[in-house]
């Protein structure tokens, strides 16, 4: 597409749903998940890229949907925290992350467990500073990430309970 | 008495569908966890209505001006922009608010948008609806609003003197409230005194939890009714139904608050009802539901910060064994621009006037200023967090002056479990407590013994190694009479709080609470307490997620704030249950053929007969002879409905007006923290490498709940020693306005950290438990105390402000006399 | 917050690009988007055009020429990260690519994004001065390079005007010289409140503070200690004030990661 347009229609591929929209091209892609297709489950909680709630994973990228256009998404394949329990049966994520208590207020949690299930697609056995390292990018204020870090651990262990 | 639990390497779980006796000190997985990992939460923003308007604030450019015109015009030519709000509709359509305050600090005027004049940067002038978020933002760009700038005071020192400008024509010299206590015999513990030790200013400054989902609401207007709906992210709902109604001429029972979940509060949602009094103006103006989602540059800037307090000529006369006789301390707390929740925050302190320690002659002046700052909300530790670091800094202090031991001084000066309950000089009753074995816990923690080991260590890496201890008290289960303290006309006291248990039709139990909860787990633990109870499963008691006012499960007082729900909260729960169980009981004794209630008990969710478990009545068939069936019952049954709404109300007293005098509080859960510092004496750099915190919250409902509130807490406060600070500069400009420079603790900076747990169960609560979350503040405490014996060999600098970014220490390395100017010793 | 309305093109050429950021005032590229986003929600510029270019696949690429290092300006920081040609020619280029903000920012946020949004307290601007890169850049009447030393002209300002595009960051073989880098940042990875890179070669350190001034400050010294420490004394550095630092602090730990990133050089 070489020459400027205010809006595009685009295709996106989200948790293995296809979806076609208009959009305004300054539309970001967080707003165009919350509210052009109603999933609500990745959250804003900042004006400047620092706090992460925003995080999904796109074309196996973790990145923060505050700071990328939806236009940009275009053909894109996203994975947002809707998209890790299909059919309802919790990712092991998921089930740790409860078992150990890592999540109280439940705000930054999807955007924690997306830069987790990254981690853990890239690298299955991650020390604890690879962990921290790789939720560097998210802030919780509930916590103090100390049962985030082991419930990670624990899902790369294979243990999900 | 006192038994420690050290906390186990793993929590222990229970497995889903499994029954053990008694679920009260088990970690029983979260009941809210299943919605919120799959981001099936609803948070406020998640809500949509059909032509839903999103209201984006013009908020002011200057810290202090006059308005002198607004034109919205242009704004309002814009395709898709559906209405404005401006200050004078706002003082046609609404009071203003209630205030707290007594007279003058009370005649000041507060709306929810600003009238003539703007007081703060960031205070909301304007607000323009739309049809989309980006065109929201988009007109109120287009909004023009003129000011003349004012003179701005941000020095809560010099706001009350002569000559300093004006914010409120109603309020001389910005003194909001001024007030003297004097307690014990302060000039005869001068008298006898050996040493008296001076320090001319400690500071404690601004930061809040800045909880990660911003305040907010979608409202609605029933044009039929009259009544508004709200789902917002309000915590004390209460609170703001008994501001809004008023301002908004109308009877409370015409706003509906309704919340599922909120994305962390730490009283930072308490004051909301402002912005919220402004949505009810426009949902009713343009007769479409509102969305306003706060950014978080606003919150930063114009919601709710910390108080900051300043202790001007402290004066501490000690004895020459190191027993503290006392302290005298001028206070001037600085509540920003307008006042919400304040005063309160003169009085609340006063729950632990003698922090952890015995000394009885206590005498403090104490002014709260209006200043052109964010406006202060109760943010987490409230009030009693300023006061506890005060009391710790000086006990640190006091130490390394006189030489002595900063344990031992605290061992001598500490209450004693044995002597709890006590009553502080001022009447309050401190329920229980073991200080010193907290202390002792948290030194094993950090490996107190191998100090002057890592000490040389450190040297030998050219880093200087410091340790300290920070002590502190969560106090919780407010007296509301406190209020009166501060203000006589007030007809405010005790506290309360409600919850429904019933048995449904298919035997179903389902709970409502009262509360708000932001991630304390509130479902949760009222499940244990009520599957303890009536002998079933958590997994088969259903709570309701969230609040709502039409559920009628709420009170006065009802919210999440203020560390209480273990006791009133849960207190309701089980008062609930019990009256549930005698009923379950009552039925089962008549059906079952039995003379009395004493012949049949609960188990395995049936009600049957002791003598013969086979005789056995589910809690379905309750449900159903009740709901369908009550003819079975003898008449003098026929008034049990197996629902039940129980309130909460704790045993306070009227203070004493007089002599501010009284039990301000019911619970004291205590923290003693320590930590470990190595310091880069050529940067200032420093790094936290250790750290322990001991928490004692009596009876724990969910050990593992429990310890997420302590590890989140210490979070919090080893943030706001070191980076988090709301910066102002002279012209009222907030300089840390969003996380890029107000620096929260990442995943990377948190230090490791160990916690251990005691429990002293309170003798006034209905489970032993005490309410618990606000005890962080102690790391404020342990990391001054940390930098402070860091640099002892540097000059002896005295650490005195809670904010300790690198360059404070640099600072106080390269003029360490500065510092010391502040402190004296007089011998006697 | 939210974007003024803007126009959007993605072009699949780096001409293309070219031609659309001279055609159309008010145009700029849009790289990893991890910083122009962000200046854009607080409406500090407003674009009427972003030239998208993460589909110029041309300029992702990273390679390894005779010892030296060619970047292409859209390689991301992970990408720098992970690759081998950097590893082996000038390690250093990773090493502070990892200390930048955290995965997801780096996960977008390419070298050339970092390079030309020059602020000053970005990390790459100080070191591709100290390693003595060239950067090339392209505009509709032809390509030019300019050395690292010329490139960055003010804050958030470089050479590359409107209508032209840096392409790729070219970087000399390390030939026997050790380069370091050294910072104070606010929390672990997080903003500098200083930084410094050095490169020591033939007895001589090349040292470039960021953070101090403007653009990056140069200088030379022995890579002594106090050679370092009298080069940044020397250097008249009025460094800005702002909330993490007074300028007297900031002078002061500039003469600290001076030393320290020399140091590193040699180590």
């Amino acid at each position: 597409m070489t020459e400027p347009v205010r809006g595009l229609r685009i295709a996106v591929d989200v948790n293995g749903e296809r979806h076609e929209r208009d959009v305004e091209a300054r539309r970001l892609l967080v707003h165009f998940l919350r509210d052009d297709l109603d999933l609500t489950g990745t959250h804003v909680g900042c004006d400047t890229g620092n706090c992460g709630a925003c995080t999904v994973i796109v074309d196996g990228v973790a990145l923060k949907s505050c700071m990328m256009l939806a236009v940009q998404a275009d053909g894109s394949r996203i994975e947002t925290v809707e998209g890790l329990a299909p059919d309802g049966e919790l990712h092991p994520l998921q089930q740790a992350f409860s078992s150990f208590h890592a999540l109280q207020c439940g705000y930054c949690t999807p955007g924690m467990l997306m830069s987790a299930k990254h981690l853990l697609d890239n690298n299955p056995e991650p020390t604890e500073g690879e962990i921290r390292r790789a939720i560097q990018g998210n802030i919780c204020r509930c916590t103090g990430y100390v049962n985030i870090v082991e419930a990670i651990a624990s899902a790369a262990k294979g243990g999900g309970k | 008495m006192s038994e420690t639990t050290v906390t186990p390497d793993r929590p222990v779980t229970v497995e889903e569908t499994e029954t053990a006796p008694g679920f009260i000190g088990v970690n029983v997985p979260r009941k809210e966890d299943r919605r919120l990992v799959q981001g099936e939460g609803v948070f406020v923003d998640d809500i949509k209505r059909h032509g839903m308007a999103y209201v984006h604030f013009v908020r002011s450019p200057y810290a202090h001006a006059a308005i002198t015109r607004i034109d919205v015009s242009k704004a309002m030519e814009i395709d898709g922009v559906y209405g404005t709000l401006i200050g004078e509709e706002v003082a046609a359509e609404t009071d203003p608010f209630f205030q707290i305050a007594p007279p003058p600090g009370g005649d000041l005027k507060d709306y929810a948008l600003a009238v003539g004049k703007v007081r703060h940067v960031g205070e909301p002038v304007v607000a323009v609806a739309a049809a989309t978020r980006e065109l929201a933002r988009d007109a109120a760009e287009l909004v023009e609003v003129d000011y003349e700038p004012l003179e701005t005071i941000v020095d809560p020192e010099r706001a009350s003197e002569p000559g300093a400008p004006q914010l409120h024509d109603e309020v001389p010299n910005n003194t909001i409230w001024q007030g003297n206590f004097d307690y014990g015999d302060y000039d005869a513990a001068l008298a006898e005194a050996d040493k008296v030790v001076r320090i001319k200013k400690l500071h404690f400054h601004r930061f809040s939890s800045t909880p990660l989902e911003t305040s907010g609401a979608v409202v609605e207007y029933n044009r039929g009714t009259g009544q508004w709906t709200l789902h917002s992210n309000n915590q004390f709902p209460g609170f703001a139904i008994i501001m809004m109604a008023p301002a908004l001429r109308v009877g409370m029972d015409k706003l509906r608050f309704v919340s599922q979940d909120i994305g962390g509060g730490f009283g930072n949602k308490i004051c909301t009802h402002v912005q919220l009094v402004a949505m009810c103006l426009l949902a009713r103006k343009l007769n479409r539901a509102v969305n306003w989602t706060e950014w978080r540059t606003d919150q930063h800037t114009a919601n709710s910060h910390g108080n900051e307090r300043v202790f001007l000529d402290v004066e501490v006369p000690v004895k020459a064994d190191g027993t503290l006789l006392g302290f005298k301390a001028r206070m001037i707390d600085d509540a920003g621009a307008y006042i919400r929740y304040e005063p309160l925050g003169c009085i609340i302190w006063a729950q632990v006037t003698p922090g952890v320690y015995r000394w009885r002659h206590i005498r403090v002046d104490f002014k709260q200023v209006c200043s052109n700052k964010s406006p202060c909300g109760p943010n987490r530790g409230y009030s009693r967090m300023q006061h506890l670091w005060f009391t710790e800094r000086v006990i640190d202090i006091v130490a390394q002056e006189l030489g002595l031991d900063p344990v031992e001084i605290r061992k001598k000066n500490y209450i004693r479990a044995d002597e709890m309950p006590y009553e502080t000089p001022n009447g309050c009753v401190y329920d229980s407590g073991d200080y010193e074995r907290c202390l002792d816990e948290a030194l094993k923690l950090i490996d107190y013994g191998s100090i002057e080991e890592k000490r040389r260590d450190a040297e030998s890496r050219g880093k200087l190694l410091g340790v300290g201890i920070g002590s502190t008290l969560d106090s919780g289960t407010n007296n509301f009479g406190q209020s009166t303290l501060v203000n006589p006309e007030l007809q405010f006291s005790g506290n309360n709080e409600v919850a429904t248990v019933k048995l449904d039709i298919f035997g179903e139990i389902v709970v409502t609470l009262g509360t708000t909860p932001q991630g304390q787990s509130h479902e949760t633990t009222a499940a244990q307490v009520v599957s303890d109870m009536l002998k079933v499963s958590p997994d088969d008691v259903n709570v309701r997620a969230g609040h709502d006012s039409y559920w009628n499960s709420h009170a006065g007082f009802s919210g999440t704030y203020a560390s209480q729900f273990a006791v009133t909260g849960l207190g309701a729960v089980k008062g609930a249950t019990e009256m549930l169980r005698e009923q379950i009981l009552k039925i089962g004794a008549a059906v079952l053929g039995a003379e009395s209630t004493d012949e049949v008990e609960l188990a395995d969710g049936t009600v049957r007969r002791k003598d013969n478990p086979e005789a056995a009545l589910p809690f379905m068939a309750c449900g159903a002879i009740v709901n369908a069936n009550n003819a079975v019952l003898p008449l003098e049954l026929r008034d049990i409905t197996l629902n039940c709404r129980y309130v909460y109300v704790p045993p306070h007293q009227l203070p004493d007006k007089e002599r501010k005098y009284g039990n301000l509080t019911l619970t004291y859960a205590n923290q003693i923290h320590a930590c470990v510092v190595e310091v880069d004496p050529e940067t200032g750099v420093y790094d936290i490498v250790e750290y322990g915190a001991v928490d004692d919250c009596g009876v724990r409902i969910n050990p593992q709940i429990v310890e997420g509130q302590v590890q989140g807490a210490t979070a919090q406060s080893i943030g706001a020693a070191t980076h988090e600070t709301f910066v102002y500069d002279e012209d009222g400009n907030l300089l840390t306005p969003n996380f890029y420079d107000y620096h929260v603790p990442h995943a990377l900076d948190m230090p490791p950290m160990k916690t251990a747990y005691v429990e002293s169960a309170s003798p006034f609560t209905p489970l032993g438990a005490k309410g618990m979350g606000e005890g962080g503040g102690a790391g404020l405490s342990a990391v001054a105390a940390a930098l402070q014996d860091a640099l002892r060999g540097s000059g002896k600098p005295i650490v005195t402000t809670s904010s300790n970014p690198y360059h404070r220490v640099w600072e106080l390395l390269q003029k360490p006399e500065e510092s010391r100017q502040l402190v004296e010793v007089e011998e006697r | 917050m939210l974007l003024a309305p803007v126009e959007y093109a993605r072009p699949s050429t780096v001409q293309d690009a070219v031609r659309l950021l001279s055609t159309h005032d008010g145009a700029r590229p849009l790289a990893g988007g991890q910083t122009l986003t962000n200046v854009m929600k607080a409406r500090a510029a407003a674009p009427d055009v972003l030239v998208d270019l993460n589909e110029l696949h041309e300029l992702r690429s990273i390679s390894s020429e005779g010892g030296g290092l060619e970047l292409g300006a859209m390689a991301t920081l992970n990408g720098v990260i992970r690759s081998s040609e950097v590893a082996s020619a000038r390690p250093i280029i990773a090493e502070v690519a990892a200390q930048i903000a955290d995965v997801q920012v780096r996960n977008r946020g390419t070298v050339g994004g970092n390079i030309c949004s020059n602020d000053p307290t970005n990390h790459l601007p100080p070191l591709v001065t100290a390693l003595g890169a060239t950067m090339t850049v392209l505009g509709s009447d032809g390509e030019r390079t300019v050395p690292a030393d010329e490139f960055f002209v003010g804050v958030y300002m470089t050479a590359v005007g409107p209508g032209e595009l840096l392409t790729k960051i070219t970087v000399p073989a390390a030939d026997g010289a050790g380069d370091g880098f050294a910072s104070v940042p606010i929390g672990k990875d997080g903003t500098c409140i200083v930084n410094a890179a050095a490169t020591v070669k033939d007895g001589q350190a090349r040292i470039v503070l960021g953070c101090v001034s403007a653009t990056p400050v140069v200088l030379s010294a022995a890579p002594d200690e106090a050679s370092v420490r009298e080069a940044v004394q020397g250097a008249g550095l009025d460094p800005p004030s702002d909330v993490h630092a007074s300028s007297d602090y900031r002078r002061h730990l500039a003469e600290i990661v001076a030393v320290r990133a020399v140091e590193g050089a040699q180590g």
